[in-house]
């Protein structure tokens, strides 16, 4: 009796993993067959296996609860019958690592497909573990000049900028990327323990091409503002051999430490865009994602007008804020893979689709096509201006992601390059003292 | 052979006997129940947690140590205590942040004992005037989230000069503008949850004060003793164990506090842990589990002090009488004055505050108040009942129409009182059998490990059940069953404390008049036991309720923010959308009132009521 007890747990063990593996395979090959298939295909799909049924998303942005009415309607538009419901979580604190990795050890997971930002973590938690899987689809690749297959990296839903922003209801003015990190300037940031795309954005500034651009904004400093700088270029020379950078990595690490141990933290970025457009903020600045600007009402102490966006003012030398990823992905466990692959291929190839994110300055779809019907619909690069053709509030004339990229020397995440410095470069930000307002 | 077969018989039927004997009493077979469901419910997370501090996680730095050191990327590792312990970045992620924590914690036990404890003797045994108005109001703060007053501090304090932000309402008006220490730190974080639990100290120190006998203090009186002798050598040993409790409730949970040191810039070993937890997962762990230690140390405390406790029994059914002491004609308004200013800005200009917040155009925009013009002034975070066209809300409806924030009410609502009608209950019962049974071992440990969970900061519960529920077999992650069996586990001592500080006072002659005339059980709890300690009971039932509205440190990690108010209103205040927090802040208190309002009309009794009326 024991003996059979025993054998029929083992079977039942085995079944179960082999139904475990077969869920993940199962998954893999749909997104194989998916990135052949045109969006009206992945939609008769999704069509057949969501019918009815929960579909449970998890992101960084609340937006993905705005698309997906968008596409169950598109999705209705080839079957009017179809039905599905829908939840959409949005976790804070960092928490969406953690609840896919419990999710993952699910047979089939809760969470259909999910949007998410960090490259750094995405690499080294969620895709060397295999917990997530990246889909490409079609039109996309095509949009984008690549052929089937040809693609490597994750998919990217949009770009989003995070620019240098000061307050011009005094006479200062910052024309030079070093002059955010002078001598006494605290500007406000989103703190890096609590948002870590902000830490990426330091790791990146280790790699070659920003710190070279770093080395050319400080040659362009007038002489008399050099000598501060330089003493931490040279007190942190050994540090770049050390953690074995580039020529130009000493001015990386001393922007970096100038940076860390002078900014003012804050919980979040509405409330650095509050305190900048109000008139009591003169001389102030802030590093913040540039859509916040959307919501601000005028009144007699706040004015979008009150702040100037660096990177537009002439003569802006060096890097004008830096830019990260929401990234799109399809749980390895995903009970509803076809599903996913519809809803990722509806974001990223329709101007509906990207609506929810689209109808923002600041965020740029992935997809050239759709970037360039956003913007004949929401017309972000003249937001600004008034009814009669002057300018009303110039910060909110967005140039776009061509210029913010090759004009604002905007600094781009990498996920494989953060991941390989995250315990260099890392460690050695994680040892500078942060500014405490002592 | 017969004689032999007796003799079986007998040894189990004394047996049997003696299990019958223990089991008639109804104590014991609450303590056996709840003796092992609560020691399951409170050791398996601290070993889920422990384990989590032994494995390796990847892309953290436990993996990335280990990977360096023997190749491993999974398994388990010491890594995370040796790094912890011994590497550079010891000093900032362990010592500086557990001094800052221990600071917090004993200056909130200081803050909060003396303005809740003064009150209370005020309130309870002076006779000073508008008592009931001073009891009603000084509650509030327990009642608002914690971090609200912190926002309330940096409205009030900040200012552009000294913190780099938006200037607060007394630098903008008046120009006044605070110094750095006042403004961030320590100082202000343990003033604010100071605050916040001096109503806890109020209502558990008044408790006594209110149901004391006042015979021993009239003794001392006949006996021409002075007041200050009185005070010191009678009255205080007899509130000395509501003290105690206090300090064990409030230490613990200013232990645990995120939001308060989060907000004002105190970096304490919570603040730590979710700023450490996606790098550095397993030494995060070990931050939760030193907060533990804590728990555990100052429960042995507690046990050393109840074992050497002398027993008071302050309710005897003999005598009802308090003596109140005379403040004077003068002093009595004197002193009532004083408390009504200082409660004004604990409690009411908060809500005021809160309000005009409401109907700002822009989140801490005051514009309204320099120039008079109403045009300074919208609705719209009220009204809004859309949002496609930008109407300055970062894309949300109104709050009257906003989905998220009344699906989060509701939420709220469910886990508050599952939680309070559960914890109330379990800890109402423990308290009473282990006041019937304090001499037993089991029954002490019982009372410990039901007591454990609240001696545990908040904040490292939820990691550890978070830990335990997330798993493979068995994942409520973001359900409310999770957060109802958290907060459950969590604030039963709220009520097995109340319970057991209430019985401890209840004479044995009034229980054991009704065994004697064979009254069952049931009946003697609902006829005698419960009306006579009636509000303290009721408290029991009205903390963990109050506490779960607003509790955010314990459920931050187990769901996301839309699920209940707390996690919805840190997530707006944390955006910096003040006029929505607000929102919830009021709704809250509302809620609150309305609840304690209909306690109070249903039972006649409610969380002041018992003190202040």
């Amino acid at each position: 009796m024991k003996k059979f007890v025993v054998v029929l747990l083992a079977l039942l063990m085995a079944m179960s993993l082999c139904m475990a593996a077969s869920a993940r395979e199962d998954v893999e090959e749909v997104i194989e067959q998916a990135q052949t298939m045109t969006l009206e295909e992945l939609a008769k799909k999704a069509i057949e296996e969501s019918n009815g049924k929960m579909f449970y998303g998890v992101g960084n942005s609340s937006r993905g609860k705005s698309a997906l009415p968008l596409f169950i309607d598109y999705l209705k538009t080839i079957d009017p019958s179809y039905n599905m419901e829908f939840e959409w979580q949005q976790p804070k604190n960092n928490k969406i690592f953690d609840q896919l990795t419990a999710d993952s050890l699910k047979e089939t997971g809760t969470f259909t497909m999910v949007l998410i930002q960090d490259g750094n973590q995405i690499e080294s938690k969620m895709v060397q573990t295999g917990i997530l899987d990246t889909f490409i689809p079609k039109e996309w690749a095509e949009a984008n000049g690549y052929a089937e297959g040809e693609y490597e990296g994750y998919l990217p839903l949009q770009t989003l900028n995070k620019i240098f922003e000061y307050n011009c209801t005094g006479e200062k003015t910052y024309d030079n990327v070093w002059d955010f990190v002078a001598e006494g300037e605290h500007g406000l940031f989103m703190d890096i323990d609590s948002e870590v795309v902000g830490k990426n954005f330091l790791y990146m500034l280790t790699a070659d091409k920003y710190a070279d651009a770093l080395k050319d904004a400080f040659d362009a400093l007038p002489e008399n503002e050099k000598p501060y700088f330089e003493a931490v270029i040279e007190e942190v020379e050994e540090d770049a051999y050390d953690l074995d950078l580039g020529e130009n990595g000493a001015y990386a690490l001393a922007w970096i430490k100038l940076w860390v141990e002078s900014y003012n933290a804050q919980t979040d970025d509405g409330p650095i865009c509050n305190t900048l457009v109000d008139k009591s903020a003169t001389d102030q600045f802030g590093l913040l994602v540039y859509s916040k600007l959307r919501s601000v009402e005028e009144s007699d102490s706040v004015s979008k007008n009150n702040i100037k966006v660096a990177a537009y003012e002439d003569g802006y030398k060096g890097f004008g804020g830096y830019g990260y990823c929401h990234y799109l992905f399809v749980t390895d466990n995903s009970p509803m893979p076809w599903t996913a692959c519809a809803f990722i291929a509806y974001m990223t190839e329709t101007v509906d689709g990207f609506s929810a994110w689209g109808k923002d300055l600041g965020g740029y779809s992935s997809n050239p096509k759709v970037a360039e019907a956003n913007e004949e619909r929401f017309h972000h690069m003249t937001g600004g201006m008034a009814e009669d053709g002057t300018v009303a509030f110039a910060a909110m004339n967005d140039r776009g992601y061509d210029w913010w990229v090759n004009e604002g020397g905007l600094v781009l995440e990498d996920p494989v390059y953060c991941d390989e410095v995250s315990f260099t470069v890392g460690s050695w930000i994680e040892m500078l003292d942060k500014y405490s307002g002592e | 052979m017969v004689k032999q077969e007796t003799q079986q018989v007998s040894a189990f039927t004394i047996r049997m006997n003696k299990v019958k004997t223990y089991f008639s009493k109804p104590q014991n077979v609450i303590l056996l129940i709840f003796g092992i469901i609560l020691t399951i419910t409170t050791v398996a997370p601290i070993v889920a947690i422990v384990q989590d501090t032994f494995t390796i996680h990847p892309g953290t730095i436990d993996a990335n140590l280990e990977k360096k050191a023997s190749g491993r990327t999974s398994g388990f590792t010491l890594m995370n205590y040796i790094d912890l312990f011994t590497s550079k970045l010891a000093k900032k992620n362990l010592w500086t942040p557990l001094l800052n924590t221990v600071y917090l914690a004993v200056g909130t036990c200081v803050v909060s004992i003396l303005f809740g404890g003064i009150v209370a003797f005020l309130i309870t045994r002076t006779n000073m005037a508008w008592r009931k108005y001073i009891s009603s109001i000084f509650i509030f703060p327990y009642i608002m989230p914690q971090w609200t007053l912190a926002v309330v501090w940096q409205n009030l304090f900040n200012s552009n000069k000294v913190t780099g932000t938006s200037n607060g309402l007394l630098a903008s008006l008046f120009g006044i503008t605070m110094p750095k220490w006042w403004c961030q730190g320590l100082f202000p974080s343990l003033v604010v949850l100071g605050l916040h639990y001096a109503p806890f100290a109020y209502i558990l120190i008044g408790g006594i004060f209110k149901n004391m006998d006042a015979n021993l203090e009239e003794a001392a009186t006949i006996l021409d003793t002075p007041k200050w002798k009185i005070m010191t050598r009678v009255t205080l040993p007899m509130v000395k164990p509501a003290i105690l409790s206090t300090i064990l409730l409030v230490f613990g949970s200013a232990m645990g506090s995120y939001p308060v040191p989060h907000y004002l810039g105190l970096t304490t070993l919570s603040t730590k842990y979710i700023s450490m937890n996606s790098k550095y997962t397993g030494e995060a762990s070990i931050l939760a589990i030193i907060m533990m230690i804590f728990g555990v140390a100052i429960m042995m405390v507690n046990q050393m002090s109840l074992t050497s406790r002398k027993s008071y029994t302050t309710v005897t059914g003999k005598s009802g009488q308090i003596s109140k002491i005379n403040l004077g004609k003068t002093g009595r308004y004197v002193i009532a004055i004083i408390l009504v200013i200082l409660t004004f800005f604990t409690s009411i200009f908060p809500i005021i505050s809160f309000a005009f917040e409401t109907f700002l155009p822009n989140p801490g925009d005051y514009s309204f108040l320099y120039t008079g013009d109403t045009k300074n002034l919208t609705t719209k975070w009220w009204a809004t009942s859309e949002n496609i066209t930008e109407n300055g809300l970062y894309g949300q409806m109104g709050i009257l129409h906003n989905k998220t924030i009344w699906t989060a009410f509701f939420g709220t609502l469910l886990v508050s009182v599952a939680c309070m009608l559960t914890a109330g209950t379990i800890g109402t019962l423990v308290g009473y059998a282990v006041s019937k049974d304090r001499r037993s071992k089991w029954a002490n440990y019982v009372n410990s490990v039901a007591f454990l969970p609240y001696l545990m900061p908040s904040i490292a519960v939820g990691v550890a059940y978070f830990i335990l529920l997330s798993g493979e077999k068995l994942n409520l992650f973001n359900t409310y069953w999770i957060l109802i069996i958290v907060g459950t586990v969590k604030y039963i001592p709220f009520a097995s404390r109340s319970a057991l500080n209430s019985m401890l006072q209840l004479s044995g002659e009034i229980e054991e008049a009704a065994i004697i005339q064979d009254i069952p059980w049931i009946k003697r709890m609902t006829r005698i036991i419960i009306p006579i300690q009636k509000s303290s009971i009721i408290s029991g039932y009205l903390l963990p309720f109050m506490t779960c509205l607003r509790e955010l440190s314990l459920f931050m990690l187990l769901c996301v923010q839309g699920f209940i108010l707390s996690t919805t209103l840190d997530y707006f205040d944390e955006m910096g959308l003040y006029a929505f927090s607000s929102g919830i802040n009021l709704i809250l208190i509302i809620t609150i009132l309305v609840f304690n309002a209909i306690v109070n009309k249903v039972t006649g009794a409610s969380l002041d009521e018992g003190i202040g009326g």
